[in-house]
């Protein structure tokens, strides 16, 4: 069940600063404010890094306790929210890695599932909630790269930095991803 | 002949140039497979491009509040509990008490905080007492709150439960809510038994068993009336496997 | 190739031996309708006028399916029963029962939707209120996956090797012989799985509200039970981790306790057993309210920290106060936690 997400309300430059001011003191009710506006779009992300909605609260949980200790270093020359973001992507990051650390490297390889039979042209457009679903079913290793790259809009250079790889290799791991949810996805 | 797909892939993404696009171009004019391959490819993306952020589930923020409370530099609304031998057990609950509250809150305009106790069970009193001193005190103030939260999580689901009691056949409905009497039947003699023995750690751990039964019952019967309302009947079957007794 | 095709089945079907009879000519003739870009076949069955009888219409079908494939069937009213025979294909047939009017038939459509390595049907009712229900028999290759849901419908599945999930909400759900049981469910119905094992790592979970589950034969990483009103029943369990809950039903689990193993069993007014043949080593922690605790077996009272040298387990009943039990078993190497509130609780040596 959704929950209304609230905004930062007044200006947002002034708002924003009091409100980390509150959250640094300790004032908890501030920083249930600084997480109902960012907590949609970080649990989005560590969900679908992670393929699970499970590991995804997890992940906000943590995600959003080391902001609480951090905020004391947050200097403000980014917006709280952006400062947030990248605190997110880097814990999601390390969380994928250490995954990966069990479970072996990304290789360039494309297997043979990724080649899908030619078909008929889709008839029912792609649902939303499909979508992520598809998403979460995703393999590890090209659903990290889909979701940075096609998701979150870095483009495959930065996502090669951040997961470790080739640029081409987080190419074709995209592709491989969007190969895989055509497959997944009902027609 | 075809191009092979991850060309069609970097076709769809606008990223050939020259000579290979129009050579790609060409060949999907006649080619009713490689232009079937490229427009999915382009609906994957544009789809994906609509994802929007998700609200995480509610009871993600009583839990986090639960730990920050706990951080050393928090001030937290509610008064704090007396600090006792019984440390980690109390700590535990707190927990627990947390996570019980359910998107409820907001859904029925709510502030979360104590609040009291719904039942008027002979022994109660408002649901948080003020810095309780003696430790078998402080004990029964945690568990008097996390009783309150439950109680709150409890009525707001209730709510919803009995506005969508419609949507579910008189048969689920009816199992649902006797399976509920069940579990109240069962909250009430754990109280009553803490309430006689507030040490007993038996006493305890069932009254807080039981409310977690009861949320969980209660949010799924909650989750298959939304299925069942969306008319995807079918998916309300996949509801059920949320329907069992959730542990941890 | 991938097919999508809906069915509006054809036939006349008067409730009597002689439709069964007109069928595989409707059959044949749907058939050939077919086209790869063809979404739906609609023929319009004769209107019959007799109401309060049952109307059925039966439906056809067999598809190749290669090894590992998966066959789901999503049934909104109706049985679903899935064997596992031999070979490479998927035989599904469905009866389509209506009370009343014959038209009513037509209101549900069963779709089936191929794709390489997939098969999935189900059913759509377009009518409210319609009280036509659709029993499936579908057999499936042996290595298949099965994912089988009803809302109100039995559930059957034997034999198939593949992942199983079965969700029903106010059906019984049965499973037997399937070494990757990955859950059966249901709200209102009991859960009866036999020979049943888990998907390797992981863990096998049964449950339902009100009815009871019984578990016979089972292997798993992780046991997962419950029910709230309904009886938990495992026998011949040999499990790593288990979990079991009930609220007013009683628990008793025969199997083994596995080295370093943990085993957590809840009930509020039910009773629990546990058997237990040849166990490991374990540490037990008992608790109940008001009822008793008792063990057969020889453990020591007391924790690693308070060892007394005692022959026969201790035993303790009544009181107002907490009755609970600590005690070591052999090493002590897996934990076994029971509560209860009021259930008295037993553990039998087998």
């Amino acid at each position: 069940m959704p929950f209304p997400s609230k905004e930062l309300t007044g200006r947002p430059e002034r708002s924003e600063k009091d409100l980390v001011a509150r959250c640094q003191a300790g004032d908890v009710d501030a920083f249930e404010t600084l997480y109902r506006s960012q907590a949609a779009r970080i649990y989005a992300l560590a969900s679908r890094m992670a393929g699970s909605a499970d590991e995804g609260e997890d992940l906000l949980q943590e995600i959003f306790l080391q902001a609480y200790r951090k905020l004391g270093s947050f200097n403000g020359n980014s917006s709280v929210g952006t400062w947030l973001y990248r605190l997110a992507l880097n814990h999601c990051l390390d969380f994928v890695r250490s995954k990966q650390a069990k479970m072996g490297k990304i290789t360039d390889t494309l297997d043979a599932e990724a080649s899908v039979e030619p078909s008929a042209k889709r008839e029912t457009p792609i649902a939303r909630i499909d979508l992520q679903r598809a998403i979460e079913r995703l393999p590890a290793g090209c659903r990290e790269a889909f979701v940075l790259h096609d998701v979150e809009g870095f483009d495959h250079r930065e996502v090669g930095e951040m997961l470790g790889i080739a640029e081409g290799t987080s190419k074709s791991q995209v592709f491989k991803a969007r190969m895989k949810l055509r497959a997944m996805l009902p027609r | 002949m075809h191009p092979n797909e991850l060309t069609l892939n970097d076709y769809a993404d606008d990223a050939l140039t020259g000579a290979t696009r129009a050579e790609v171009e060409r060949h999907l004019e006649s080619c009713e497979v490689c232009r079937g391959v490229v427009d999915d490819l382009r609906a994957i993306t544009r789809a994906t491009r609509t994802l929007t952020p998700i609200d995480p589930p509610a009871a993600a923020w009583l839990r986090l509040a639960a730990q920050i409370r706990r951080e050393p530099t928090a001030k937290p609304s509610a008064p704090e509990t007396a600090p006792s031998s019984i440390g980690g057990h109390l700590r535990r609950w707190g927990w627990l008490a947390a996570a019980a509250v359910i998107a409820i809150a907001t859904v029925v305009g709510l502030r979360l905080g104590p609040m009291a106790t719904r039942h008027a069970a002979p022994a109660s009193a408002p649901a948080v007492e003020s810095a309780p001193s003696a430790d078998a005190q402080s004990v029964e103030s945690e568990l008097r709150q996390a009783e309150a939260h439950y109680d709150k999580a409890i009525k707001g689901l209730e709510q919803i439960t009995n506005a969508g009691q419609g949507a579910l056949d008189p048969k689920t409905a009816a199992t649902l809510q006797k399976n509920l009497s069940v579990i109240d039947q069962a909250i009430s003699e754990s109280r009553a038994a803490v309430q006689s023995e507030p040490n007993s750690e038996p006493a305890q751990a069932s009254l807080l068993d039981n409310f977690k039964m009861k949320i969980s019952l209660l949010q799924d019967t909650v989750s298959l009336i939304n299925e069942m309302r969306k008319g995807n009947d079918a998916g309300a079957a996949r509801i059920v496997s949320g329907l069992k007794n959730k542990g941890e | 190739m991938r097919l999508r095709l809906s069915f509006v089945l054809a036939g006349l079907a008067l409730g009597t031996a002689a439709a069964a009879a007109q069928e595989p000519g409707a059959h044949a003739a749907a058939r050939e309708r077919m086209a790869p870009a063809v979404s739906r076949v609609a023929t319009h069955a004769y209107q019959g006028r007799d109401r309060g009888q049952d109307q059925t219409e039966r439906f056809s079908r067999k598809i190749k399916l290669g090894r590992d494939g998966r066959v789901s069937v999503q049934n909104i009213s109706g049985d679903i029963t899935v064997t596992a025979g031999g070979g490479d294909e998927v035989s599904i047939e469905a009866v389509k029962h209506a009370r009343g009017d014959q038209s009513q038939l037509a209101s549900v459509h069963i779709d089936v939707d191929e794709r390489s390595g997939r098969v999935d049907v189900r059913t759509t009712h377009t009518a409210r209120n319609d009280r036509v229900s659709v029993d499936f028999t579908v057999v499936v290759p042996a290595s298949a996956s099965v994912d089988v849901k009803s809302v109100s419908g039995n559930l059957k599945v034997t034999g198939a090797h593949g992942v199983v999930r079965a969700e029903s909400v106010s059906g019984n759900v049965t499973t037997a012989d399937t070494p990757q049981l990955e859950n059966a469910k249901s709200v209102s119905g009991d859960v009866s799985l036999s020979g049943a094992a888990a998907v390797s790592d992981g863990d096998l979970s049964a449950s339902s509200v009100s009815g009871n589950v019984i578990a016979k034969g089972v292997r798993a990483r992780g046991l997962d039970l419950g029910s709230v009103s309904g009886d938990v029943t495992i026998t011949d369990a040999a499990c790593d981790r288990l979990s079991v809950k009930s609220v007013s039903g009683s628990v008793e689990y025969s199997g083994g306790i596995s080295k370093g193993g943990r085993y957590e069993i809840n009930s509020h007014s039910g009773d629990v057993r546990l058997v237990l043949a040849n166990p490991a080593g374990f540490e037990l922690s008992a608790s109940s309210f008001s009822g008793s605790i008792r063990s057969e077996l020889p453990m020591t009272i007391g924790g690693d920290a308070d060892r007394r040298d005692r022959g026969d387990a201790g035993h303790r009943r009544g009181g107002m106060n907490n009755h609970s039990m600590q005690a070591t078993y052999g090493d002590g190497s897996a934990t076994v936690t029971v509560r209860t509130f009021s259930g008295n609780v037993v553990i039998a040596k087998r």
